[in-house]
């Protein structure tokens, strides 16, 4: 196997003892500090898994917790212009009826004073020149060159009913 | 029948008179539409900055409000722009006044648009007081200086430049950077102790998907009654942004003085409103300023800046809270620079701080509240507040400049106290500056990361803080000593 002589060879063996004995130490002390940096960075990783654990967990919980307020906060939004919408048509169906009673007024008997006077505002406000005629829905329409003031019932019924804020009680709570 | 009135009935002139309901003379000689302006011939008696209505010959209506009055001819700029107008059949109505709106706590919990009517499907919003929007001159005497903080939740806004009641203080950035979500994370979270706290917050110019995160991360405050919004959209009508801060404002005021509350006023973004400004200015040919702005750019801002405060005799206050954006970073552009000139102090964003990944990117050495000494210390905030924040600004100037010899010499060749510098800037980057953008920190949480950031640096570097200070708060003093 070898080429050494027999007596060489058996000379040589204290040395190739020595150095296999001290290759298997090394080798021994490699294994170890394997298993051992395996055994830390197993526990590193362990370590740093339950962070990324807990850190998601925390990240989630706060998530959710941020999106169940957002849901919360939406569902109300939507519940709150409910309200808004109702009031809402209760505030138009007023403006409606006020209409129309203001329209009915022509039946009233006290009509044709009420349109003189308005007849008479008209002439004030446009001067004595101003051609006033009624209008179809009740009340004046008066017009002198490029001015114009219409006091028919339906646009002084809509005045009245803007002009006065405490008609909001009437759709609010 | 007789014809005899019904004996029932009530008398005739127990109605309300034509005036007291405000009937309205129309006038129809419109001579011409330019831009956003329309010039009205023949209207006797109208008055400058008079609000009126604009009837459409096809039914629509638009709004206007009188820019200029020269004999009989009335100079009116339409909100509403006049896109889409002909001569012929178009009809002017004017208010008498300058525009007013009903105030009052209505408002709360409430979308509007930028002229101030809902978005929500609700009905006007009403109340028992009108107000003209354009407020009333506040007697300068009559003014208290601000005291006591607004805390926004926010470490570097509360701990290095403290928002105070009554403050004006603005958001300078640049476009692309998170101002809005700064903004509207400050409308979510900012409280005054122990006092009822409300928002109003005036969207100029945003985009619809700006809106939409503004509404859903301010839906708490919404839903709990505590917010006022106003909207105009960048593809809303431009000319109406010029009245949305003054609704707000007007809002703001009545809440504040009237109710008592500490009102807070967020306008984002003022260079959408001074755009608004510069084009009825262009539509005018009046003759440009910088920029195209007009000369009078100064005066108009500081009329709507000036309305924050505090006034004796009434409890609330008015903090207003500008966001602006500089084109190209430029600080010395009108807006930014005008703005500066009236308010008191900036928070100044920088693209740098948020290429390092900082939310909110403040740049701090730029930022400054001129009212912290009125709004922070003992009995306001915490008696180490101020000492903390001076030390703070100090200690991130001399981290710059070590950061700047690093870069050149390499960190290695650094003294001791020139590493410690960077690793506090660091540590203070990270634990302090940095802040998620629905996180809350309360004062005592900041002022505990602050101390954590300056033990960082050696104790003899920490000359602006008393020892008592240092005893009391430093991290690991007792451990040094």
């Amino acid at each position: 196997m070898s080429g050494t002589a027999p007596v060489s060879a058996a000379a040589l063996e204290p040395v190739r003892r020595t150095l296999r004995e001290a290759a298997q130490r090394e080798a021994a002390d490699i294994l170890e500090g394997a298993a051992r940096q395996a055994r830390e960075l197993e526990d590193a990783a362990r370590t740093e898994a339950a962070g990324i654990l807990a850190a998601a967990a925390a990240e989630g919980e706060a998530a959710a917790r941020a999106e169940a307020a957002r849901r919360s906060a939406r569902v109300r939004r939507q519940a709150h212009e409910l309200v808004l919408a109702q009031q809402n048509a209760l505030r138009q169906d007023l403006q409606r009826r006020l209409r129309e009673a203001a329209v009915a007024l022509r039946t009233d008997p006290r009509y044709p004073e009420l349109r003189e006077r308005l007849r008479e505002q008209c002439r004030q406000v446009l001067g004595p020149a101003a051609t006033v005629r009624e209008s179809p829905e009740g009340g004046v329409v008066a017009e002198t060159g490029t001015r114009s003031l219409d006091l028919s019932l339906p646009v002084l019924a809509a005045l009245v009913f803007e002009s006065a804020p405490e008609a909001s009680s009437l759709w609010r709570r | 029948m007789t014809g005899s009135p019904d004996p029932g009935a009530a008398p005739v002139e127990a109605a309300a008179s034509p005036q007291q309901i405000g009937v309205q003379v129309s006038y129809g000689d419109v001579r011409e539409l330019r831009g956003p302006l329309l010039v009205l011939g023949g209207a006797d008696g109208v008055g400058w900055d008079e609000f009126a209505e604009v009837d459409l010959a096809g039914g629509g209506q638009r709004h206007g409000l009188v820019l200029e009055v020269d004999r009989d001819i009335a100079t009116l700029q339409v909100l509403e722009s006049t896109g889409g107008m002909a001569l012929g059949g178009i009809r002017v109505r004017f208010a008498g006044r300058p525009l007013h709106i009903q105030v009052g706590s209505g408002w709360l919990g409430r979308v509007c648009n930028g002229r101030g009517e809902p978005l929500d499907g609700g009905p006007p919003v009403t109340g028992a007081t009108f107000l003209p929007v354009s407020g009333w001159p506040l007697n300068p005497v009559h003014r208290e200086p601000p005291r006591q903080p607004v805390l926004t939740g926010l470490s570097v806004i509360d701990a290095l430049t403290t928002l105070v009641r009554g403050q004006k203080l603005p958001i300078f950035s640049v476009p692309g950077l998170p101002h809005l979500a700064l903004a509207t994370q400050i409308a979510s979270q900012a409280t005054s102790e122990g006092r009822s706290f409300r928002v109003v917050f005036a969207a100029m110019g945003l985009t619809h998907a700006d809106i939409a995160y503004v509404r859903d991360r301010l839906e708490e405050r919404s839903a709990a009654g505590e917010l006022v919004l106003l909207l105009n959209a960048a593809n809303d009508p431009v000319i109406e942004r010029i009245l949305t801060p003054r609704i707000a404002l007007t809002v703001a005021e009545h809440l504040a003085y009237a109710e008592g509350h500490d009102v807070l006023v967020i306008m984002s973004d003022m260079t959408s409103y001074a755009e608004a400004i510069r084009e009825v200015s262009a539509a005018r040919r009046e003759i440009p300023a910088r920029r195209g702005y007009p000369g009078y750019l100064y005066s108009d801002l500081a009329t709507l800046y000036e309305r924050c405060g505090r006034v004796q005799g009434h409890d609330g206050s008015v903090t207003v809270l500008p966001v602006l954006t500089m084109p190209g970073g430029d600080i010395t552009h009108p807006v930014a620079d005008l703005t500066g000139y009236i308010t008191e102090g900036q928070i100044v964003l920088a693209p740098d701080v948020l290429a390092r990944g900082i939310y909110p990117p403040v740049d701090v050495l730029s930022s400054l509240s001129r009212l912290m000494r009125s709004g922070a210390g003992k009995g306001r905030t915490r008696e180490d507040h101020l000492d903390v924040a001076a030390q703070m600004i100090a200690a991130m100037a001399r981290a710059r400049q070590a950061a700047e010899l690093a870069e050149l010499v390499g960190v290695a060749a650094l003294s001791e106290t020139d590493r410690s510098y960077i690793a506090y800037r660091t540590h203070l980057e990270r634990d302090f500056l940095n802040q998620g953008p629905e996180e809350f920190r309360s004062l005592e949480e900041t002022l505990d990361r602050a101390w954590a950031a300056l033990a960082a640096l050696p104790p003899a570097e920490l000359t602006m803080v008393s020892t008592t200070f240092l005893d009391r708060y430093l991290p690991g003093r007792k451990d040094r000593s």
